[in-house]
C-alpha cells in the first residue's frame, strides 16, 4: 500500500517505502516537479516555444507581481480545500474521483440559501451558505459511501457516476424551477458583493483563504491527533487488522467519504461566495483531478498539502494569464498536471532503497 | 417519419454512437481482467483521436487514421502497463494522470495545429452492406446501413472474447489478475502478461477514440469524449468483465441515451439536462441490481511484488 504519513519525529509502523522521513517526500516532490518541468519543457520546444521564456514569464506573472501573487492565493483557496477532501478519503483507502459533483452541488445549495437570507446580516448569510454547502456535498456522497461501505460496490465509479449526474441536475435545476426569471442568463438570484466574502486588506484576497486554513488546521488535528482519525488511518491502511482492533470499520468507511464530500461542498460555498456570487448553468471549475496532482505532490502528508497548493495555485493563474503573456493555451497547464501525477505514481519505484518483503 | 422509421433511425444512432464507448470498455474488460485497472482511458481515446483526426485530415484515408489511432493507443498502453508493473505505480493515480495529461495535451496541440478553427471531414467510411438487410422489419436496416469499420468493432469485440475465454493466452491473462502468485508458480510471467493486456486494451481505446472522431462525429474538438473513458470502466464493471456482456450493456446504455430524443419526438415534456441524468443514474441503479454479484479479479489495482513477496 502506499506510504504511511509521517509527523515529525514519528517513525512509521511499516517500512513501507514512500515516508522514511518527511525530507526524502520533500525531496521525491522537488524531483517530480523538475522532471515534469523537463517533459513539459521539451514537448514546449517541439510545439515551437522558448520553454526558458514561458517558465519565467510563468514565475514573474504569479510570484514576482503583487497582482499575481494576489490571484495565486486566491485560486489556493479551493485548491487546498479540495486537496483536503481527497485526501481524507484517501487516507480511509478511498478514492473519492466525484470532488468534481460534490463541488456543484455544495455550490448551487450555497447559492439558493445565500440568496434566501440577503436580508439577513453578513455573517448569518455566510453561515447558512457554507452550512448549506457542506450538507449538499455531503448528502450527494451519501449513496456512494452507503454502497461503497455496506455492499463493497466500487466507490470509483459511483463518484464518477454522480459527477455526471450532478452536472446534468445541476444544469436542469438552475435552467428549471430555481432560475432567478429576473436575469437573462440561467443562474440563481445573485448575492450582492457587499455580502460575499471580504477581502483582506486591499488585496483581492478574500477571507475563504482565512476559512480555507482554518479548515485545513482542524483536519490536520483530527486526523493525527483523535481518535476518529487514527481510525480512519488504520482502516485505510489494513481494513482487516482495523477490524480485529474492533474498529467499525464499515461506519468509519462511509464516514470518511461523507466526509469528504462535505468538504468537496465547501470548495462551491467559497466558490459562489467570494467570486462568484451566484450558480450559473454551464459553470465547471474541474477542480478535481487537480486535487489528486496536489495530493500525491503532497506525498499524502496532511501538512504538505498547503504548500503543494500553492504551488498549484500558480500553475491554475498562470493557465489564466500565460495564454496573453506568452501565447500558451490554458490547456498546457492541465498537460503539465497530468505529466506530474504521471511522474509521481512512477515514483512508488525506489532503486536505491533495499526491497522490503511484502508490499504490494 | 412512421414509427417503424424513427425506431428503425434510433437503432441505427445507438449502435453508431455506443460502438466507440463500446471498444473503449471492452478494452477496460480486458486489462481489469489482467489486474490493471485503468483510468486513463480518456485521455487515451483523446490523444487517438486527435492523431486519427490529424492523420485523415491530411491523407483523405479514415482506413489510416484509424490505424493510427490504434498505434496511439498501443503506446500509451505499453507505458501504462510498463509503469504499472515495472515501477510498481499506483494505477488509480497513473490513470488519472494519463487522462489529465491527455485531455490538455489534446487541447494544447490542437490549438497549436489548427489555431481557433474546427476543420471538419467530408465524408466518413463506406456503408458496403447498405439495403442488404431490408426484408428483416426494423432493425434490419438499423444494422445493415451502418459504416464498415462499425463491423470490424464487433468482430473486434467477438474476438477479444473468444481470446478472452479460450485461448491458453487468455487464461495466462486472467490468471494474471485473479491469482499473479499462482501464474508465476507454474512458470508465467506476470508483468509481461500485464503489459500486453494494457497493450491490447491500448487498442481498443484507441481504436475507440479514433472512431468516435472519424466515423461517428466526423470532427475532433477537445473534449470531445465527454466522458466516455469513465462511462467505459463503469460499462465494464456492469458487465462484470466479459467482454460481449459489456457490448451487450453499451448497446443498452447507447438505446437509453438516444431515448431523450425519442421522447421528444412521442411529445413528452421533459427538459433534456433532466432526461441527460437518466442514463448515469441507470448504470448507478444497474451496479446495485447486479453489484453484490459482481466478483472483479482478486488482484485488480494491485502492484505485483514478485513471487517472494508473498506473506
Amino acid at each position: 500500500m502506499n506510504a504511511v504519513p509521517v509527523t515529525s519525529g514519528e517513525r512509521t509502523r511499516h517500512d513501507t517505502p514512500g515516508a522514511d522521513t518527511a525530507l526524502a517526500s520533500l525531496l521525491e516532490s522537488l524531483l517530480a516537479i523538475a522532471l515534469a518541468i523537463a517533459i513539459a519543457g521539451l514537448i514546449l520546444i517541439i510545439a515551437g516555444h522558448d520553454p526558458l521564456n514561458v517558465f519565467s514569464q510563468l514565475v514573474d506573472r504569479t510570484l514576482l507581481r503583487s497582482a499575481g501573487l494576489e490571484e495565486v492565493l486566491v485560486r489556493t483557496t479551493p485548491l487546498l480545500l479540495a486537496g483536503l477532501a481527497v485526501l481524507i478519503a484517501a487516507k480511509a483507502g478511498l478514492w473519492n474521483i466525484g470532488v468534481d459533483g460534490q463541488v456543484l452541488v455544495g455550490a448551487i445549495a450555497a447559492a439558493v440559501v445565500g440568496a434566501w437570507l440577503v436580508d439577513a446580516s453578513r455573517p448569518v448569510l455566510w453561515a447558512g451558505a457554507m452550512l448549506a454547502a457542506i450538507v449538499g456535498g455531503a448528502v450527494w456522497t451519501i449513496v456512494p459511501a452507503l454502497l461503497r461501505a455496506f455492499w463493497e460496490i466500487n466507490e470509483i465509479v459511483t463518484t464518477i457516476m454522480f459527477n455526471y449526474i450532478a452536472i446534468s441536475m445541476t444544469a436542469w435545476l438552475v435552467k428549471g424551477p430555481l432560475r432567478d426569471q429576473t436575469l437573462v442568463a440561467p443562474q440563481t438570484p445573485l448575492i450582492p458583493p457587499e455580502l460575499r466574502f471580504v477581502g483582506l486588506g486591499d488585496t483581492r484576497v478574500h477571507i475563504g483563504l482565512v476559512f480555507a486554513v482554518a479548515i485545513w488546521i482542524a483536519a490536520s488535528f483530527w486526523l493525527h491527533r483523535s481518535v476518529a482519525g487514527l481510525e480512519v488511518r488504520a482502516v485505510g491502511e489494513s481494513p482487516r487488522a482495523a477490524r480485529h482492533a474492533m474498529i467499525p470499520v464499515t461506519v468509519v468507511l462511509a464516514v470518511a467519504l461523507v466526509a469528504s464530500g462535505g468538504l468537496a461542498g465547501v470548495v462551491g460555498g467559497n466558490d459562489v461566495l467570494s467570486t462568484k456570487g451566484t450558480f450559473q448553468a454551464e459553470w465547471y471549475p474541474g477542480y478535481g483531478l487537480s486535487a489528486f496532482a496536489l495530493v500525491f505532490l503532497a506525498r499524502r502528508h496532511v501538512l504538505a498539502l498547503l504548500p503543494a497548493a500553492l504551488f498549484l495555485g500558480m500553475l491554475a493563474y498562470g493557465a489564466d494569464v500565460m495564454p496573453r503573456a506568452a501565447g500558451i493555451h490554458s490547456a498546457f497547464f492541465a498537460l503539465f498536471e497530468g505529466i506530474l501525477l504521471i511522474v509521481l505514481a512512477a515514483f512508488r519505484w525506489r532503486p536505491w532503497r533495499r526491497k522490503s518483503g511484502g508490499h504490494r | 417519419m412512421s414509427v417503424e422509421a424513427i425506431a428503425t433511425a434510433l437503432i441505427a444512432a445507438a449502435i453508431l454512437t455506443s460502438m466507440p464507448l463500446m471498444l473503449a470498455a471492452v478494452g477496460e474488460a480486458i486489462a481489469e481482467r489482467a489486474g490493471l485497472l485503468n483510468l486513463g482511458i480518456e485521455g487515451s481515446m483523446l490523444c487517438a483521436g486527435f492523431a486519427s483526426f490529424w492523420l485523415t485530415l491530411k491523407t483523405d484515408s479514415v482506413t489510416l487514421g484509424l490505424l493510427i489511432g490504434a498505434a496511439v493507443g498501443l503506446a500509451i498502453g505499453l507505458v501504462f502497463g510498463t509503469l504499472a508493473t515495472v515501477l510498481n505505480a499506483n494505477q488509480v493515480v497513473l490513470g488519472l494522470g494519463v487522462t489529465l495529461a491527455g485531455t490538455g495535451g489534446t487541447a494544447f496541440l490542437f490549438r497549436e495545429v489548427y489555431g481557433s478553427d474546427q476543420p471538419l471531414l467530408s465524408g466518413g467510411p463506406g456503408r458496403p452492406f447498405e439495403g442488404w438487410f431490408d426484408w428483416l422489419p426494423v432493425i434490419g436496416p438499423a444494422i445493415g446501413d451502418q459504416r464498415w469499420f462499425v463491423f470490424v468493432a464487433w468482430f473486434m469485440v467477438l474476438a477479444g472474447h473468444l481470446f478472452l475465454v479460450r485461448t491458453p493466452s487468455g487464461l495466462q491473462l486472467r490468471a494474471a489478475g485473479e491469482s499473479p502468485f499462482g501464474l508465476e508458480a507454474v512458470g508465467g510471467n506476470v508483468t509481461m502478461v500485464r503489459i500486453g493486456a494494457a497493450a491490447i486494451g491500448g487498442v481498443f481505446y484507441g481504436f475507440g477514440g479514433a472512431a468516435l472522431a472519424v466515423v461517428e462525429l466526423g470532427f475532433f474538438s477537445p473534449g470531445s469524449t465527454a466522458g466516455a473513458g469513465f462511462l467505459a470502466v463503469a460499462l465494464a464493471m456492469l458487465g462484470r468483465l466479459s467482454p460481449l456482456r459489456v457490448a451487450l450493456f453499451t448497446l443498452a446504455f447507447g438505446l437509453l441515451t438516444g431515448l431523450d430524443i425519442g421522447l421528444q419526438i412521442a411529445g413528452v415534456d421533459a427538459r433534456p439536462e433532466f432526461l441527460r441524468m437518466l442514463p448515469y443514474a441507470g448504470i448507478v441503479i444497474g451496479l446495485v441490481a447486479l453489484g453484490r454479484g459482481v466478483r472483479m479479479p482478486r488482484a485488480l489495482g494491485q502492484a505485483y511484488g514478485g513471487i517472494s513477496s508473498r506473506r
